[in-house]
């Protein structure tokens, strides 16, 4: 009975597809809007005047649309020169990162010993004690090693705390190929190393991707380590630059802060854009339907 | 083998640098070389547009006028700048100028993180400054010596800001300078005002405690008593004066917008912008946002400060403070006396919409006209004395422990007053206690 | 045949195993130097420093001699009412974030596999949160939340002080909570959705295997390793959490909204007792360790 029921619905789903299809729309919509409507109103607010953005009655659209707000956030700070020094720092932080934690994730999901259980320990430990409470005896080793106030010692700072997650991540990622997969090639013929370049790393392109794009972002955004690691104006990273709107008791200038925020959020966008795609593996493409 | 023994050498590396700390060596500016400028950074913490182009110019002005003392304008952030002190201190890196306000500097002092300025302030910029002014920046060493350990150069008074039309709609008498509203005249015209959907007034108390300080002084409240060296915190009938008083407002007399209470201070401004309420205490600076956001044909005025017994408010004043380990005290010290002298100060004090502690600067006639309510803001300076509070050991323990849930309970009338009495005084001195071991 | 001839007689079993467990061994180290070297430089030392400063009364102060005093601060922690309080706080608040945003991130990642016109377009949307900076979400949260002004009551037609009201804030803000952390768990599931082998859904395919047994039989077990790994650091970091929490209340109203780890930030930075704030945030380490340990447990146990 059961048994018929689900065939008739494969059966089905040929014919009514694209009604089929139309609550996945729907869905994908509300979690779009939910998700993405801080972008219109980081536009919305970047483009209004002071006067109407302290309306009671706020609208999506600015009536009287500017764009001094852009003006005064590009004249009071270099916002160019902090993007700039932002994007080296996450481009350097996450290709580290990624670089390094392969080959170790590898080995903590494939070979099982005492060592790669400390490691995986490890990198819980180092995740569950509150960072805030070693950032100062952290500091004090940046000083001794001369890497306060250098970009090289903040892209150090931000590979070690990535490292935990990009090593807990790509271990995961390389759990779920079936080891069968990678016998099954070195029985063909194929070395160890051409199994892996050949049959586990396309499996696991998603997953290196996703993995660098964390590490870029938390990169990009990361605040506190360089709050207190960068302290000349000609190193501050974007972060830092945008806090400068933010005044006390959670008073802002809005709308700079938001003409800034718009600039720091697209690079992210653009870069997530570009490298989406690969969250489609070569070999699975098209595979997972339904 | 090797490499465990390596990596074992690496990692008792690692903790000899993170155990072997102690703060030695400061970096703040390295030590100048004969005939090369010494170099000085300077921790701001402006963040107005125009505030930011008064400091920014400033600078530009000392740098090009002393070639040999170059300053490093470097601009922080309120929200994180303990967060920074707190760990460039502990490397022994922080800058050697640095911005900051009167209550974080007693921390920072107990800490011998800061230089007493006692013996190298300039006797002008002693002078033109009040001993009030100075008394909120005298701190206990930690070890029982008295410092001065900043130059206050901008402080905040409390005033109301007003719709004018519905206040004068209202019909009642407008307070002046002279002539200030009592607190049962403002209660009443919060009454009076309160119709059709429109309140009298909006207290926004999401960090209540700063501000119900700061007011109680009006009847002499002070919340903290010291006997025999030893501080505990007192609430009878004088603090409960103005607790009662805002209570009142919001449940009592249903004057007070019950929507503003949860928010911050500038939360409410777009509801005062369309007149679901008439008046709104703040801080002297929140005219800043007023004059740039109300709407067109929008008028509004600033009440001086209330009285009660008298019309005291507690100040809290932002500072200049040397650094310690800075290794330039002097010529730090030189820049900070050109940066805060009358002329500046009236500058600075005009880009964040504050008062000058400056006396000359508070007779600059751009901060005494009658636009904007800068000659109601700056008189109310005058009524400043140092709040209680600023010299307890532990207040800030117990202002976020303590007086931030109990005032927020009470102000949303889920306690009565005499159990808030009762936890801000038992919690309280509990708190203290640990600070006078 | 005559190849085995002309070999080496063949060493003892033993002697072989060994041989392969020393190569394996190297091979492990080789692999996993490179990612030793940061962790053990910048990460171990500062971690052991600060679990060493829980037992000691240190102050991050310069006017103040540390000394070792045992147990002190665990004795204390356990006697102060305000961190149970929290911790109670904390505890619902990791869990219904985690729970909720693994629940949404899942259907999230779901649709984005599927073979949907704009998917690209919807993934890159997806990532909003994640890629805005954090100093502006916490004031955009607090614009949506507003009572006079806010999104949410002019959604709603509501007229509720969202933020300050004492039993809807926490749920206030966990609704951020999930906000934020929502797209980085979808973009791991995504990942792992891709990695599913496509031969195993053929091999069912060939059953009629209907959409909702697909997903029970092979999708969710395939995505198992992910999964735990994503929910067990969300809920890591999530305890950790309380810079945005602290920016929308401030840990109010009345403590409503206090997380824990607010509480070790304001030891050891505002009030400067390190040793304790070390002692707090060891003591919820290791319980968070072991709520992870056992779930870690139990889900390697299932797998084998």
């Amino acid at each position: 009975m059961k048994g018929r029921e689900m065939r008739a619905g494969a059966m089905n789903r040929g014919r009514t597809g694209g009604l089929r299809r139309a609550p996945q729309y729907l869905a994908l919509a509300a979690y779009v809007v939910f998700l993405a409507f801080p972008l219109v109103w980081l536009l919305s607010t970047a483009l209004k005047t002071p006067q109407e953005m302290a309306q009671a009655d706020p609208t999506w659209i600015p009536r009287e649309p500017t764009l001094a707000n852009f003006a005064d956030a590009f004249d009071e700070q270099d916002l160019v020169g902090a993007a700039t020094r932002s994007l080296v720092v996450a481009l350097f932080a996450s290709v580290i990162t990624v670089v390094i934690a392969l080959p170790a994730a590898y080995a903590m999901a494939r070979y099982r010993s005492l060592v790669n259980r400390i490691a995986i320990g490890w990198v819980l430990v180092s995740q569950v004690f509150p960072f805030i409470l070693i950032i100062i005896p952290l500091f004090l080793i940046l000083r001794d090693m001369e890497l306060v106030n250098t970009l090289p010692g903040l892209v150090i700072v931000h590979v070690t705390f990535t490292l935990p997650f990009a090593l807990w991540m790509l271990q995961g990622y390389v759990r779920a190929v079936p080891p069968e997969l990678e016998e099954a090639a070195a029985v063909d013929g194929a070395g160890r190393l051409r199994s892996i370049t050949g049959v586990v790393a396309p499996l696991l392109a998603p997953g290196v991707v996703a993995t660098l794009l964390f590490a870029f972002i938390s990169s990009w955004n990361e605040f506190l380590f360089a709050l207190v690691v960068l302290q000349d104006p000609d190193v501050m990273t974007l972060p830092l630059t945008l806090a400068r709107f933010v005044g006390p008791e959670g008073v802002a200038r809005l709308g700079p802060l938001a003409a800034a925020s718009l600039m720091a959020t697209i690079p992210s966008l653009i870069f997530f854009a570009i490298i989406q795609r690969r969250l489609k593996s070569g070999l699975m493409a098209g595979a997972v339907k339904g | 083998m090797r490499m465990k023994s390596a990596l074992a050498a690496a990692a008792v590396v690692a903790l000899a640098a993170a155990c072997g700390s102690g703060g030695s060596g400061g970096s703040g500016g390295e030590a100048a070389k004969p005939g090369e400028p010494v170099k000085l950074n300077f921790l701001s913490l402006a963040w107005q547009k125009e505030s930011l182009a008064a400091n920014k110019q400033l600078v530009e002005e000392w740098n090009k006028a002393n070639p040999g003392i170059q300053v490093t304008y470097v601009q922080g952030s309120w929200d994180n700048v303990n967060d920074q002190l707190v760990t460039q201190f502990a490397g022994g890196t922080a800058p050697d100028v640095i911005h900051n306000d009167s209550p974080a500097l007693s921390g920072f002092a107990a800490d011998g993180y800061l230089l007493d300025l006692s013996d190298k302030l300039p006797a002008e910029l002693k002078s033109d400054i009040p001993q009030q002014s100075w008394d909120t920046v005298t701190f206990d060493d930690g070890k029982g010596k008295q410092g001065v350990y900043g130059v206050p150069f901008l402080q905040e008074s409390q005033v109301i800001i007003a719709n004018k039309k519905l206040l004068d709609a209202a019909g009642v008498r407008l307070p002046t300078t002279e002539q200030p509203w009592t607190w049962d005249e403002f209660s009443a015209a919060a009454k009076k005002m309160t119709k059709d959907g429109t309140f009298g007034v909006a207290w926004p108390m999401k960090s209540p405690v700063n501000k119900t300080l700061n007011l109680a002084l009006n009847f002499g409240g002070t919340f903290f008593q010291t006997a025999e060296g030893k501080t505990t915190v007192k609430v009878g009938p004088e603090e409960k004066q103005v607790l009662q008083r805002i209570h009142d407002q919001l449940y009592k007399d249903k004057s007070a917008d019950p929507a503003a209470l949860g928010q911050g201070t500038a939360d409410p401004l777009p509801a005062f912008y369309k007149g679901k309420f008439a008046m709104l205490p703040a801080g002297v600076y929140l005219r800043q946002q007023v004059a740039e956001q109300a709407p067109d044909g929008f008028e509004w005025v600033t009440l001086p400060p209330l009285k009660g017994t008298t019309t005291q408010q507690g100040a809290v004043s932002q500072t200049l403070s040397i650094a310690q380990d800075s290794k330039h005290p002097d010529e730090a010290m030189k820049f900070i006396s050109f940066f805060l002298n009358g002329p500046n100060q009236a500058k600075l004090a005009k880009g964040d919409w504050l008062l000058p502690t400056s006396v000359k600067a508070a007779a600059d006639p751009s901060i005494t006209t009658k636009e904007n309510g800068w000659d109601v803001a700056t008189a109310s300076a005058k009524a400043l004395v140092v709040a209680p509070f600023l010299k307890v050991n532990g207040f800030d323990e117990w202002k976020s422990k303590v007086a931030t849930p109990v005032l927020q309970e009470y102000y949303a009338n889920k306690i009565t007053i005499d159990e808030a009495a009762k936890r801000l005084v038992e919690d309280g001195n509990q708190v203290l206690e640990r600070y006078q071991r | 045949m005559t190849a085995t001839v002309t070999k080496p007689p063949a060493p003892p079993a033993r002697h072989v195993r060994r041989a392969r467990r020393s190569r394996r061994s190297r091979e492990m180290w080789l692999l996993m130097l490179p990612a030793l070297v940061p962790v053990v430089l910048f990460s171990v030392g500062p971690l052991l420093y600060g679990i060493g400063l829980a037992f000691t009364d240190a102050r991050n102060t310069r006017a103040h001699e540390t000394t070792f005093v045992g147990l002190d601060n665990f004795v204390q922690l356990m006697g102060d009412d305000d961190f149970w309080s929290s911790f109670r706080i904390g505890v619902v608040w990791s869990v219904s974030v985690t729970v909720l945003q693994f629940l949404a991130a899942l259907g999230l990642a779901l649709l984005l596999n599927q073979n949907l016109r704009f998917r690209g377009v919807a993934r890159v949307l997806a990532v909003v949160p994640w890629a805005m900076p954090p100093v502006v979400i916490g004031l955009m949260w607090k614009l949506v939340y507003h009572p006079d002004a806010g999104i949410l009551n002019s959604l709603l037609g509501t007229d509720i002080n969202w933020l300050a009201d004492f039993s809807l804030a926490l749920p206030a803000i966990i609704v951020v909570g999930v906000w934020t952390g929502m797209p980085q768990t979808a973009v791991v599931l995504l990942a792992g959705l891709q990695g599913i082998p496509r031969e195993l859904y053929e091999a069912v395919e060939v059953d009629g295997a209907g959409r909702w047994r697909r997903f029970w039989n092979i999708t969710l077990p395939q995505l198992k390793p992910v999964i735990v790994a994503i929910t067990s650091l969300d809920f890591v970091w999530n305890f950790n959490q309380f810079g945005l929490v602290y920016v929308l209340t401030q840990g109010g109203p009345g403590g409503r909204t206090r997380l824990p780890m607010l509480f070790a930030y304001e030891e050891a930075f505002r009030y400067r007792y390190a040793g304790y704030a070390s002692m707090l945030g060891l003591a919820m380490a290791i319980v968070v360790l072991a709520v992870l340990g056992l779930y870690l447990w139990r889900q390697m146990r299932e797998a084998r």
